[in-house]
This record gives C-alpha cells, structure tokens and sequence, in this order.
C-alpha cells in the first residue's frame, strides 16, 4: 500500500504537519504510538479523568487544545491511525508497523519524521535506585495517571523543563526540598533585547519562577545531584556544588537530603532513530541535544522526499516544533504538487519568520543548559552504564585502557548498548565519558547505530508481518544470492 | 633476524584466537593483531558446534536450500548440499576437543565458555522434510551410532515446548553449543596467559615480502619483523591476502540473526528446522538464524529477512510468539568457493599460513584449525591432515568436489570472481 504522505509521531511537529498538507489538500496518514495525540507535551489525561480550573489554565493545554481544534477542521482529510509504532523503515520509504491487533507495511511517497525526544540519561551512583525517576517520567504520573509519584523531592538537573515539572509536582502536592539546576541563571537585563517579542517564552519563564518563589522551593545554581542512597527505594540524596566552567562535582562540600523521590532531568536527545535508517545524513549539535538530521530550510533531510522536524531533529521545544511542522506540511504539499511554488511559499512564510524570532530565544536557553563534560565525573566505577546488559562504568573503562577509542569499539568489547533499548540509555553519557577520557569532542566518540525493531515487538507480530511487493523482491534476491 | 616475534596472528575473532592460543602454549612468541570491524562473525555467531549436522546440511544449508526452491533456483528434490568426508573428519576432530579445551581455558583464565551438551534436533514437518531426513538416516556419513530417529511422542516428550504439528525429529547426539564471545574472549585472555602479546584496536596495513618469504608486518603504528604470519581475517582475508600478494579466494556472506529477550528454560536441544535453526543460550536469549546472503561488506537486517526468521521460529516453538525480539543483527562469514576452509601454506611464499574460509563453521573448528596452523608454524608433525584444505586447490585448478554442484556452489564460484 502506497500513501502520499506519512507522518511519524502525534506530537505537535507531527500535528502541524498534518494540519498543513490537509489545509492543502494532500491527504496523509499520521501513524502515532499514543493512544490519544498531542506527544509528551500536550499530552491528554485519559477521559475518565475531570480536569481541574488550575489545569484547564496551564498554558501547555491551552496550546494543546488550540492545536487539536485545528486539526480537528482538518481531521477529516488525516487518516490517523493510533496506537501504532514504527519498528523498522527500509529503503528510504518503507514503513514497518505493528500495533496491538497488527502489523504491516506501508509505503510513503513523502515521509515527515516527527519522533520528538528522549530523555538524556546521566549515570550517577545510584541512578538505578527505585524512586529515582526521569522529569518526564514523573510528570507523565502526575498529568495522566494522577499518581503523586513521591512524598518528599529532589529535583537535579538543567534546563527549562526542570522548573516545569518542579512547578507540576509541587501542585501535585510533593514536598519539593529544593530544586538542583547544573547551570547558572538565566535571566538578566542583558538578555532582555534577545527575547523581545517572545513575550510567551518570557511569561512561561516568569510563572514558572513565581510558581517556585510563592511555595519558597529554593533553586540552587551550579549544583547537582551526587549519589542516590538507599537499596529497595530512595532513602536520601547526596548533593553539592560543581564547577560553574566545567560541572565537575566539588564533593568536599556535600550535602545530604532525606527524600523519598528524585526527580533527574538533564534535557533532551533527540531521537533520530528512524532518520538514521532511513539514511538521511547526521551532523553532532551539542546545543540542541546531539545528533540530528541535516536539513534544508524546509526541513527536507539529505534524502530526497524524507523530512525531519520537532524535537527530533534538535531539541528547541513545543513552539519551534509547531512552526517545523508546517514547514514540512507545506513542504510536502509542493513536492506533491498539490501546491505551486508560489503559493508554498507564501504559506511557509509566517512560520519561517516565527522560526527566526524564536531561534534568539532558543539561543539563550541552549547555551545556559548546554552540557558539560565534568559531568561525566558523577559515575563512579561501579555505577551502572548500561542498565540492559549491566555493563559497569568500570567495564568501560577497561575497553578504553585496551584501545577503544569510540562507542563502536566498546559495544564489542563490553556488549554496552546491545540491549533492547539500543543504546538509547547508554550511548549519549558514554560518548561524553568516553570524550572527557580521551580529551576528544563527543562528535569523535562514534554512535551506537539503530536497528530494527526500534520498539519492542513479538516474534508473533513479525511472524504475521505482511510484507511487501517491495520486500518481496528483497526476499527473492536473497534466495538468488544476488548482490543488491 | 628479529626473534622477538615468529608468529604474527592477524585477526582476534575465534580462528585468531585460537592459532595464538596454541602456538603460545608450543612456546612461540605470538603477536596477535586485532581490529573489531562491524560485521565480525565470531561475535555474530549462534555458537553451534553442529559438526555433523553441517557436514550435512542441516543449520544454514537447508534454510538456504528451501529459500532457493522457493525462487525457482534450485532442481526440486535436491537435498542441501553435503561437505565431504575430509571435512565431516576435521570437524569432527574440532568438535571432540571442546571439553578439554574448556577446562583448560578455564584452568588458565578463569573464563568459562558455556559448553551445553545439548544435540541437534532436525524438525519434520511435511514430505521434504521427511525425504530428506530419510537419506540422512539410511546414509549419514557417521553411521546411525550418533543420530537417532523420534517419533512425535518422543519428540513431544523430550520438548514439550515444540509444536506437535511434527511427524518426527532427527537428533544429532554430540552437535552441541558454546558461548562465542565467550570464546573468543577466552582464547585471546588464555593467549595472553601464555606470553602471547595482543594489539587490539590495530589496523594491518602490509606484509612485507622480500624473495618469497615474509619479513615483517606493518601495522598502522608500528613495524613488526616476524618469520610467520597468519591470515585468520575471516571475512577480511582476500584483503589481508591482497597485502602478500596472495589472492585468497574468501568473501563475505551476511547472516541475519534475531535474538529475543532472556527467557526461562524453553528448548534444551539446538534446534535445526528448514526456515530457521533456534538455540537458546546459557542466560536464557534465544538465537534465531540465519540467511545467506551476497551482499558484500553490507551488514545492514532487512524486514523480509526478520519477518522468515521470526515465522519459521513461531512454527517451530509457538510459544515464542508471545516474545520479544530484544536484538536484530548481521554477521560476514568468510565464504570460500568450495565452502571448505582455507588452511595451511600456499606455494611461493614462505612464512604465510592460511587460517581462512571457515564459513559457517568458525567456531566449531576453531579448536582444531588453531592446533594444525599452530603445528605448521612451530615446525611440529601436523596433528590432523590439512591436504583438502590447501589454497591450492584453487591454483591447480584440481578442486576438491564434492558430490553435486549445487546452485549454492555455483554461484559462489561465480561471485569470487
């Protein structure tokens, strides 16, 4: 089965796209692991759930709502279809799914890649402990399942999402004991000019402030989490001051907390997983996360037909990823030919310009959480890298003593990232581990590669697997022998 | 001369390891070089030590077999090709020293390498399986004192995880399996042990040759005079060769493998089936292979290749359904034209020994290949007879046959070219 378009993921990159080729009249198929859409940031709490007055006026689901009310008047020209994840994409074009009753095949003409981001993991002594929880995993409990995921909390790490979820869990009624940012302030009259006009980035910013500032949760510039302790669940936390230039933990003045719950957020990676089969070319952004696709202006990768946008293909947040998505949309639309160059054109225009004012705001955020590679120094030898294959850090460091010089080398010397999630939890702290040791740029540290089935699936659901004219012709070329 | 080295071993995979191993223990001065590429076999191996059951078929050969009858490629009737006596002997002898040398690998380093006693079950499930299964019994080249026939019940008895949609099995007592990292890794450690000096991470970039003989290895860091080298590159030889001026005729054939997440205890035996082989391993992973392929140094799965294995691994085992593929990957095998490996010198070049060509059975003869190169290079009597193995064979044009020329034979020869 061929289609026009299709849309990989149901965050607000994936929506807008869709939004875009509808109003435009190309009709698309937008394929989403969630059961209801909106991504992780608009994501919706299930129905049975009553949303309370301080809920409806979170700004998050007032742009989320906006966002489904135009896709809505569009929705009857998206076929969409729920519950549905990618595991494997060949050639470029060749979309392998499974879902809860299925699985298939589906050929896109034009593909948009919209898989958001992922959680960076920082191994620390203890990371593994019960009751050390990601920022988004905590907030997924609060917003969705209505679970107070703690009692008392630390929450360590860096960026802009570490405030939100402080602000969430605190209204969710945990005692937040403090709030650990790695990096130094953000605000100050010089940044002023940089933010005008993005009066909405500065409103977040400021309530989220507030939000702390009226329920008096101190937040501590250039400190971070040192060790987890506790065996069956968190007892207490150990933390102190970094070094502001490199993040390397100053462990002569630690300080200890009794908490039940710590909340870990060191930003986002963008999850390029689908990119990288697809064979569209990657360059290392620090700024933005890591590896990300290279793009033209229209957010078509190096692969003819195949475009990337949102969170991953860097991180920049819901509003970036809205205006990247109708970019794509229109994008597609034109390569279609369902729409003129001219008239893409004139559509394209708002969202590039809002791209751009955007991008100053952008600028600022990345380099105040942009990380460093002191922290690298929180593991100790025995701290878990890879939590699938339960590689220690020391492990690792024997495979660099023997001569791996990047991922690749230290995957088949230690089996790191041959786990089921693919390195997902290992590669991005190995490779700055492995840069700090070597004295390299994290770029020179190499990648653990994806490989299908990129989610969990059954031998069964592969089993039935209908494949493809296309992959038959693979499928006879390999009983031939013949070279491809 | 230089008599710091005499015996430079490139490549660390199984075969490497080996050849260090036991040239170590004979009191040469070894330097064994590796590079860990993308592809490397050892590391992509199921681990079956099915000495028999290759010989005859059964692993790769007779998935390879139905794949080719489903593409019109191969004459109806024909059972997967057999290898011939000289090989069924040397793998044989290969498979016999994995007991002892297990002990010993673990007496020296302390690595154990999963050696399971577990045979090799070949499952009957319609008429080609039966005819073929038939020949095997009224002719196996052993005899029947290492095989034997089961009925449904027994097979049900033996394994009640298969599925009972079969009309018997053909057990292959004595096709067992080991850990392939394991291995290795214990073959290059007890290497080690026993004075053997190890550059990982080390790219080979010549072999210097002056009137017919080799002089010394040239590394990308260093120059390493020696008095033998061995090429037990696997699916890099012909390149490793190109350096001598050799053309050793190996070239890379990708296998496609899935392993599922750790299961509790489900098969005990190996099993061996016309879609796939299974063999689930020591923690509990079953392994699920393979294809045969001629894509060069291209180790890319593909979904056609995933969707076979996991249907012909839920027909054998349906309870396998319900599980999770935890791992998709590819491995080279290092082919040869014959399917035979690829040992000993070759004329016109003293000081080079081929550790080449072991196809898909690597680890199984890892033992033995290592012990007879070993052997050659320290000068001893040769513990098994390699005369089938020479490279040779090729240069003579007086090839060993053996049996029919299949389409699988013919199109290697085509595609070594």
């Amino acid at each position: 089965m061929t289609a026009p378009l299709v849309i990989i993921g149901g965050g607000p990159a994936g929506m807008a796209t869709a939004i875009e080729a509808a109003k435009a009249g190309l009709a698309c198929t937008l394929l989403d692991e969630a059961p209801r859409l909106g991504g992780q940031v608009y994501r919706q709490p299930p129905r049975e759930f009553r949303l309370t007055e301080q809920q409806m006026h979170n700004r998050d689901y007032r742009r989320g709502a906006a966002l489904r009310a135009e896709f809505a008047a569009v929705g009857d020209r998206i076929e969409l279809r729920s519950e549905t994840a990618v595991v494997g994409l060949e050639g470029g074009h060749e979309i392998v799914w499974t879902s809860r009753e299925a699985s298939g095949t589906l050929r896109a003409e034009h593909l948009v890649i919209a898989t958001g981001a992922y959680e960076r993991p920082v191994p620390f002594p203890g990371w593994t402990v019960p009751g050390v929880m990601t920022a988004g995993g905590a907030q997924s409990l609060v917003k969705t399942l209505h679970v107070q995921p703690g009692r008392r909390a630390l929450v360590a790490g860096t960026g802009p999402l570490l405030l939100v979820a402080a602000n969430q869990l605190h209204q969710a009624g945990v005692e937040i004991v403090a709030v650990l940012e790695a990096g130094r302030p953000t605000w100050s009259p010089r940044v002023l000019p940089k933010v005008w006009g993005e009066w909405q980035l500065l409103h977040d910013a400021w309530t989220y402030w507030r939000g702390l500032r009226r329920a008096r949760i101190p937040v501590h510039f250039n400190h971070t989490v040192f060790e987890a302790h506790g065996r069956d669940e968190v007892e207490a936390v150990s933390y102190g001051p970094i070094d502001p230039v490199t993040w390397q933990p100053q462990r002569e003045r630690v300080q200890r907390a009794e908490v039940d719950l710590l909340v870990v957020g060191f930003g986002l990676v963008p999850n390029t997983a689908l990119a990288e089969l697809a064979g569209c070319r990657h360059e290392y952004m620090h700024e933005v996360g890591g590896w990300i696709p290279v793009r033209t202006p229209h957010m078509e990768t190096t692969v003819p037909g195949v475009f990337a946008v949102g969170d991953g293909a860097g991180v920049a947040g819901a509003l970036v990823a809205i205006q990247e998505g109708r970019i794509a949309g229109i994008s597609a639309a034109e390569r279609a030919g369902v729409l003129s160059a001219a008239e893409a054109n004139r559509r394209r225009a708002p969202a590039l310009e809002r791209l751009r004012s955007l991008a100053r705001v952008r600028g600022l955020l990345d380099e105040m959480s942009r990380l460093r590679l002191g922290l690298s120094e929180l593991a100790a030898p025995s701290t878990l890298a890879c939590r699938c294959e339960e590689v220690s850090l020391s492990e690792v460091d024997n495979a660099i003593q023997q001569g791996a010089q990047d991922l690749q080398a230290v995957k088949l010397l230690t089996r790191l990232g041959m786990g089921p999630c693919q390195g997902r939890n290992c590669g991005p702290s190995m490779a700055m581990h492995l840069a700090n040791k070597l004295g390299r740029g994290p770029a020179d540290t190499g990648r653990i590669n994806p490989r299908p089935p990129l989610k969990p699936v059954t031998l069964g659901a592969m089993a039935q697997l209908n494949v493809s004219a296309t992959a038959d012709a693979d499928l006879a070329a390999l009983a031939h022998g013949d070279p491809r | 001369m230089n008599r710091a080295t005499d015996i430079v071993v490139i490549g660390g995979g199984a075969i490497g390891g080996a050849v260090a191993y036991y040239a170590a223990r004979k009191g040469l001065h070894v330097t064994l070089i590796d590079q860990p590429k993308r592809g490397r076999a050892t590391s992509a191996s199921a681990g079956g030590l099915w000495s028999l059951g290759e010989s005859v078929g059964l692993g790769c050969g007779v998935i390879f077999h139905k794949a080719q009858l489903d593409a019109g490629t191969a004459a109806p009737g024909h059972g997967p090709a057999q290898l011939p006596p000289a090989f069924l002997d040397f793998a044989m002898a290969s498979n016999a020293m994995f007991p002892q040398l297990a002990q010993e690998l673990h007496d020296d380093v302390g690595i154990d390498i999963e050696l399971e006693r577990t045979s090799l079950l070949f499952l009957i499930f319609d008429e080609g399986d039966e005819a073929f299964a038939r020949t095997l019994w009224k002719d196996c080249p052993c005899g029947r004192q290492l095989i034997d026939w089961l009925t449904p019940e027994e097979v049900a008895a033996a394994e009640p995880a298969l599925t009972r949609e079969l009309r018997g099995a053909l057990r292959f007592n004595g096709d067992d399996q080991v850990n392939p990292y394991k291995l290795a890794d214990a073959l290059r450690a007890g290497a080690i042990h026993h004075g053997a000096k190890l550059l990982s991470h080390t790219e080979v970039v010549g072999i210097e040759v002056f009137e017919g003989r080799v002089q010394a290895v040239q590394t990308s860091t260093e120059r390493i005079p020696c008095s033998i080298v061995v090429n037990a590159a696997g699916a890099w030889a012909g390149q490793v060769g190109r350096m001598a001026g050799l053309d050793v005729p190996v070239y890379p054939v990708r296998g496609q493998i899935v392993g599922t997440q750790s299961l509790p205890h489900l098969t005990t035996a190996c099993i061996s089936t016309s879609d796939c082989y299974l063999a689930q391993k020591h923690h509990g992973e079953v392994i699920i292979g393979s294809t045969t392929e001629h894509v060069g140094f291209n180790v890319d799965v593909t979904t056609s290749a995933i969707q076979t294995l996991c249907a012909g691994a839920v027909r054998a085992v349906p309870a396998l359904a319900d599980v999770d593929i935890k791992r998709v990957w590819s491995g080279l095998r290092p082919g040869s034209p014959d399917e035979l490996p690829i040992l000993g010198p070759v004329n016109g070049l003293r000081g080079y020994l081929n550790a080449a060509g072991l196809f898909r059975t690597g680890i199984v003869n890892a033992p033995l290949t290592g012990l007879v190169v070993a052997d050659m290079a320290a000068g001893d009597p040769v513990s098994h007879p390699v005369e089938a193995f020479l490279m040779a064979r090729f240069q003579n044009g007086t090839q060993v046959v053996a049996g029919d020329a299949t389409p699988m034979r013919q199109h290697g020869m085509a595609s070594a070219k």
